[in-house]
């Protein structure tokens, strides 16, 4: 750049800017968290260590909202209206997913983290329906 | 914002606020969530009714609903995600519209006013 343009140029940015994902959305992102959290569960009721039972229980914590975290973004992200189509219950899997997340989260009984796992499953099954196997994983998803 | 404004534009921006918003030109704005500056097309000002979840919103006296002019669907077939625009940080207090983009003084090819939609 000559002098004179850079005397031109704009000292200012500004930005047009969207979202820049990487489009790769999969329901077992947020599976292993609550497989996390299912197992937690278990190995609390199995252990009377004070200790051990306090480390148990901010995990899992931290699991489950890592959980709500992924299932947001397939949420606001991966699904777009017209999947609403082939899933016509899509909002209600999820508000109901979210909201068992936050009842494992808030629990130490493995049912709750069973549940939890069980409606990520229906999103699994919604995200296969809607071609998402295919389309956002870099090769299919594996296995 | 293509293609009326494309990286590398030099723009100038006018930052006399008594013409606007108005409904079509392109402003400068400092973005809600981020703080960051962000060029956007106003799509509707203070008073206008704007289309919202099912229904429509009525915008108060002091604000401006600001869209980037791509559909989420040209956006996404580049590449990019929804645009970050009104549809995700609502209405714009006018208080932080920084100006109205005017012209483009650079690179030559692109040289001219900014047009209004």
């Amino acid at each position: 750049m000559s002098r004179f343009s850079r005397w031109l140029a704009p000292t200012t940015v500004v930005r047009a800017h969207c979202d820049l994902p990487c489009g790769v959305y999969d329901p077992e992102q947020a599976r292993i968290e609550a497989e996390s959290v299912f197992r937690i569960q278990e190995k609390y009721q199995g252990n009377e260590d004070p200790v051990y039972r306090a480390r148990a229980i901010h995990i899992k914590e931290e699991r489950a909202d890592l959980v709500k975290e992924h299932l947001d973004v397939l949420w606001h992200d991966y699904f777009k209206p017209e999947h609403l189509e082939a899933v016509p219950n899509l909002h209600e899997l999820f508000w109901s997913a979210t909201k068992a997340a936050s009842k494992a989260k808030a629990s130490v009984d493995p049912a709750d983290g069973k549940a939890l796992l069980a409606a990520i499953d229906d999103i699994d099954a919604a995200w296969k329906k809607t071609g998402g196997a295919e389309k956002t994983r870099v090769a299919g998803r594996p296995g | 914002m293509l293609p009326a404004i494309a990286p590398g534009d030099w723009l100038l921006v006018d930052p006399t606020t008594r013409d606007w918003p108005r409904r079509g030109s392109v402003v400068v704005v400092r973005e809600p969530d981020s703080g960051d500056l962000a060029i956007k097309r106003v799509a509707a000002g203070p008073g206008d009714r704007v289309p919202f979840a099912d229904g429509y919103l009525i915008l108060a006296e002091d604000e401006a609903w600001l869209l980037a002019d791509a559909d989420e669907e040209t956006a996404r077939d580049a590449g990019f995600g929804e645009p970050i625009d009104s549809r995700r940080y609502g209405p714009v207090p006018l208080d932080l519209l920084v100006g109205r983009a005017w012209f483009r003084y650079g690179p030559l090819r692109r040289f001219g006013p900014i047009r209004h939609r």
